[in-house]
C-alpha cells in the first residue's frame, strides 16, 4: 500500500531442509574454488620463490591501489543508495580528474614550482581536480540523468554508458589517443622506512591521503545536516520529501561529492602509475563498481573495505595463488584475478561481504 | 479569529494509471479543530493526505492551505509552507537513529535554539524517547516507532499535522496514550486531519467527521452527531 523505494526484491532465503539440485551444484562450486585456492596457496607459499620483503611489497601496493578503489567506489556507493543508479560514467569522472591533476602538475613542473613547493603542489593537484571531476558529475546528473528520473531503469542506465563514451570521446579528442606520463617530483623519490621496509613515497602519500578523504567524507556523511539528508533520502525519498528535503539538492550534493572524491582518485592513479590516457578511467571505475558491490552497494563503509580488500587481492593474489600452479609472468594477470575473485566472492555472498547483514536490518 | 478554513479540498480527483481512487472529494478544515475521516480500507484515504502533502498530483480538483492554492506546488514545499504528514505505517528512516529522525523532521529550519527548546519540549511528552535517543529507529517498539513519527513531524513547528492511522497495530494502553496525545497536541492549538480505523475513538475527539466510501465523501458532521448515525454505527462502530 505504501510506495516505498526499497532496494529491489531479494529473493527468499531456501526454506531449510529442502535440498535442490541448484544448491549442490552451487555448493560444490565453492567448495572447489576454497579446495583450488587453498592448494595453490599452499604450494606457492612451499617454493618459497618470494622473500618476505616481496611479499610486503605487494601487500603494501594493494593497500595503496586499494584505497584508490575505495575512493572511487564510494562515489558508486552513494549514487546508488540515493537514486537506486547505478552511473556508469563515474569511471571517466575519475578519469577527467586524473587528467585536470596532470594538467596542474605538468604546469607547476615546467616552472620548478612543483619541486619547490610540494604541499602547495599537491594540494593545487587536488583542488583542480576535484573542482572538475565534482562539477563533470553534477553536470552529468543534471543533464543527462535528471530527465530520466522517473522513467523505466533500464532508460538511465543506458544513458550512463551513453555518458561515458561521450566522456571517453571528448578527452581523446581534446587531448590526443597518447600516453601522456604525469610528472616525477623530487619530493616523491626517497622511499620511507615502514616496520623496516621500504615503501615509495608516492603509496605512502596516496594511502595517508586517502585515509583523511575518507575519514572526511564519513564525518560528512554522518555528522552534517545535508549528509544525514542524503542518508533519508536514500532510505525514503517521499518521507524525505515530507521534511522539506529538496530531493534534487540532495541528489545534486552526492553527485558532487562522489565526483570530487573520484577526482582525487584520478590524480592518485596518475601518481601511482604515472600516466594518463582517455580511456584510463575503464578499468579502475569498472573494479571500484566491483568493489562497491562487494562491500554490499549503498554501504559507505562497506565501499571503503571492499576497495582496500580488493587492491590486496589482485596485488598478492598473481603470486599467492597462481605461482602455485607454475603459470609463468602471473603479475600479468592481475586484472584477471582480481575479476575473478570477485566473482567467487559474490557466489559465497551474492549480496556482497555486507550485504546480508544490511538487508535483515532492514527486514 | 481566522474565518475561512485553514484546509479546503475541493472537487478533487486523483487515479492511480487508468484506475480512479478519488472522484470528487470535497472537505475543509477549520483552524484548531480536529476532523476524522474515516472508511473501509481501500477507501482512499491516504491518497487523499497523500494528494494534500503533495508526494502525489490530483489529476483535478484545488487544495487551498492557508490560504494558498498548493494543488501543483512541490512536496517539500508544501511541507515547508507547514503541513506535516505523519504518513501510515510510520515510515522511520529506520538506519537513522531517534536524535536524526527528529533532526530530519526540523531539516527546514535554522534556528538553533529553538529546535532545541522543541526537542526538550516533546521529549516531556514522550518520555520513552529520551532513553532511545540514540538507538536506531529501527529496532524500536511499533509504539515507540509511531511516537518518533508523530515527534518527527512536530519538529517542523507545523501550522496543520496529517496523521494516517496513528493507532494502527498499537496495544489498547498505547493505543489510549496516542490518542492523549493527540488531544494534548489539539489543545496546545494544533490543527489535525486524523485518518482512523478505530472510528470511536476518534470520532469522540473529533469536531467534525466525514466518511468516505470509494472515493467519495459519504456522509459528514459532528463528531459526536456522526456517531449517532445509524449508517456509521452499522458500518464502523459495529
Ligand atoms: N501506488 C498505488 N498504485 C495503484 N493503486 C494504488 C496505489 N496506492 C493505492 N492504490 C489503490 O487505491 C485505493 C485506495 O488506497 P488507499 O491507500 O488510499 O486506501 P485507504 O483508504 O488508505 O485504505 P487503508 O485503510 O487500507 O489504509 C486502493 O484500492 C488501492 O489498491
Ligand atoms: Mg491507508
Amino acid at each position: 500500500m505504501t510506495a516505498t523505494n526499497a532496494l529491489p526484491e531479494r529473493p527468499q532465503r531456501r526454506v531449510r531442509g529442502r535440498v535442490s539440485f541448484t544448491t549442490v551444484i552451487s555448493w560444490m562450486l565453492r567448495i572447489t574454488i576454497v579446495v583450488t585456492l587453498l592448494a595453490s596457496a599452499v604450494s606457492s607459499v612451499l617454493k618459497d620463490r618470494y622473500s618476505i620483503d616481496q611479499w610486503f611489497d605487494l601487500v603494501a601496493f594493494g593497500i595503496t591501489i586499494g584505497s584508490v578503489y575505495a575512493l572511487i567506489a564510494l562515489g558508486y556507493t552513494m549514487v546508488y543508495g540515493v537514486l537506486r543508479l547505478i552511473n556508469f560514467a563515474h569511471g571517466e569522472i575519475v578519469m577527467a580528474g586524473s587528467f585536470a591533476g596532470f594538467f596542474v602538475a605538468a604546469s607547476l613542473d615546467s616552472t620548478g614550482a612543483l619541486n619547490r613547493y610540494p604541499i602547495l603542489g599537491f594540494a593545487a593537484m587536488l583542488a583542480i581536480a576535484l573542482l572538475v571531476s565534482g562539477g563533470i558529475a553534477v553536470l552529468t546528473e543534471r543533464f543527462a540523468y535528471r530527465p530520466f528520473r522517473h522513467a523505466p531503469r533500464l532508460a538511465p542506465l543506458i544513458c550512463a554508458i551513453g555518458v561515458s563514451f561521450l566522456l571517453q570521446q571528448s578527452f581523446r579528442g581534446f587531448f590526443g589517443t597518447g600516453l601522456r606520463s604525469y610528472p616525477d617530483p623530487d619530493w616523491l623519490m626517497p622511499p620511507v622506512s615502514i616496520f623496516g621496509f621500504d615503501v615509495p613515497a608516492v603509496q605512502v602519500l596516496v594511502v595517508s591521503s586517502a585515509i583523511v578523504v575518507m575519514v572526511g567524507l564519513y564525518l560528512i556523511v554522518h555528522k552534517t545536516r545535508m549528509g544525514t539528508a542524503m542518508r533519508a533520502v536514500s532510505e525514503d525519498v517521499d518521507v524525505a520529501t515530507l521534511m522539506g528535503i529538496n530531493v534534487d539538492r540532495v541528489v545534486t550534493f552526492t553527485f558532487a561529492l562522489g565526483g570530487a572524491v573520484g577526482g582525487i582518485a584520478g590524480v592518485f592513479y596518475g601518481l601511482v602509475f604515472k600516466q594518463v590516457h582517455f580511456f584510463m578511467g575503464f578499468t579502475p571505475g569498472i573494479k571500484a563498481f566491483g568493489a562497491a558491490v562487494l562491500g554490499g552497494i549503498g554501504n559507505v563503509p562497506g565501499a571503503m573495505i571492499g576497495g582496500i580488500f580488493l587492491g590486496i587481492c589482485e596485488s598478492v593474489a598473481p603470486a599467492l595463488l597462481l605461482d602455485g600452479f607454475g603459470i609463468p609472468a602471473p603479475h600479468q594477470m592481475r586484472d584477471l584475478v582480481a575479476f575473478s575473485l570477485l566473482i567467487a566472492v559474490l557466489i559465497f555472498r551474492p549480496y556482497g561481504i555486507f550485504g546480508e547483514r544490511l538487508a535483515r536490518r532492514r527486514g | 479569529m481566522n474565518v475561512q478554513p485553514i484546509l479546503q479540498v475541493t472537487n478533487l480527483h486523483v487515479s492511480y494509471d487508468q484506475i480512479e481512487v478519488l472522484r470528487g472529494v470535497s472537505l475543509s478544515v477549520d483552524h484548531g479543530s480536529i476532523v476524522t475521516l474515516i472508511g473501509a480500507n481501500g477507501a482512499g484515504k491516504s491518497t487523499l493526505l497523500r494528494c494534500i502533502s503533495g508526494i502525489l498530483r490530483p489529476k483535478m480538483g484545488s487544495i487551498t492551505f492557508a490560504g494558498a492554492e498548493i494543488g501543483e506546488r512541490p512536496a517539500h514545499l508544501i511541507a515547508r509552507s507547514g503541513l506535516a504528514h505523519v504518513p501510515e505505517g510510520r515510515r522511520l528512516f529506520a538506519k537513522l537513529t531517534v536524535d536524526e529522525n527528529l533532526r530530519m523532521g526540523a531539516f527546514r529550519r535554522n534556528d538553533r535554539r529553538g529546535i532545541d527548546n522543541d526537542r526538550e519540549h516533546l521529549l516531556e511528552v514522550f518520555p520513552r524517547l529520551r532513553e532511545r535517543f540514540r538507538q536506531v529507529s529501527g529496532t524500536l517498539s511499533g509504539g515507540e516507532q509511531q511516537m518518533v513519527a508523530m515527534a518527527r513531524a512536530l519538529m517542523s513547528r507545523p501550522r496543520m499535522l496529517l496523521l494516517d492511522e496513528p493507532s494502527m497495530g498499537l496495544s489498547p494502553i498505547m493505543v489510549d496514550f496516542v490518542f492523549e496525545t493527540i488531544r494534548k497536541i489539539n489543545g496546545e492549538g494544533m490543527t489535525i486531519l486524523l485518518v482512523e480505523q478505530n472510528a470511536s475513538l476518534a470520532l469522540q475527539i473529533a469536531t467534525n467527521a466525514y466518511v468516505i466510501e470509494n472515493g467519495a465523501i459519504s456522509l459528514e458532521g459532528s463528531g459526536v452527531h456522526l456517531m449517532d448515525d445509524p449508517r456509521v454505527r452499522e458500518a464502523y462502530l459495529g
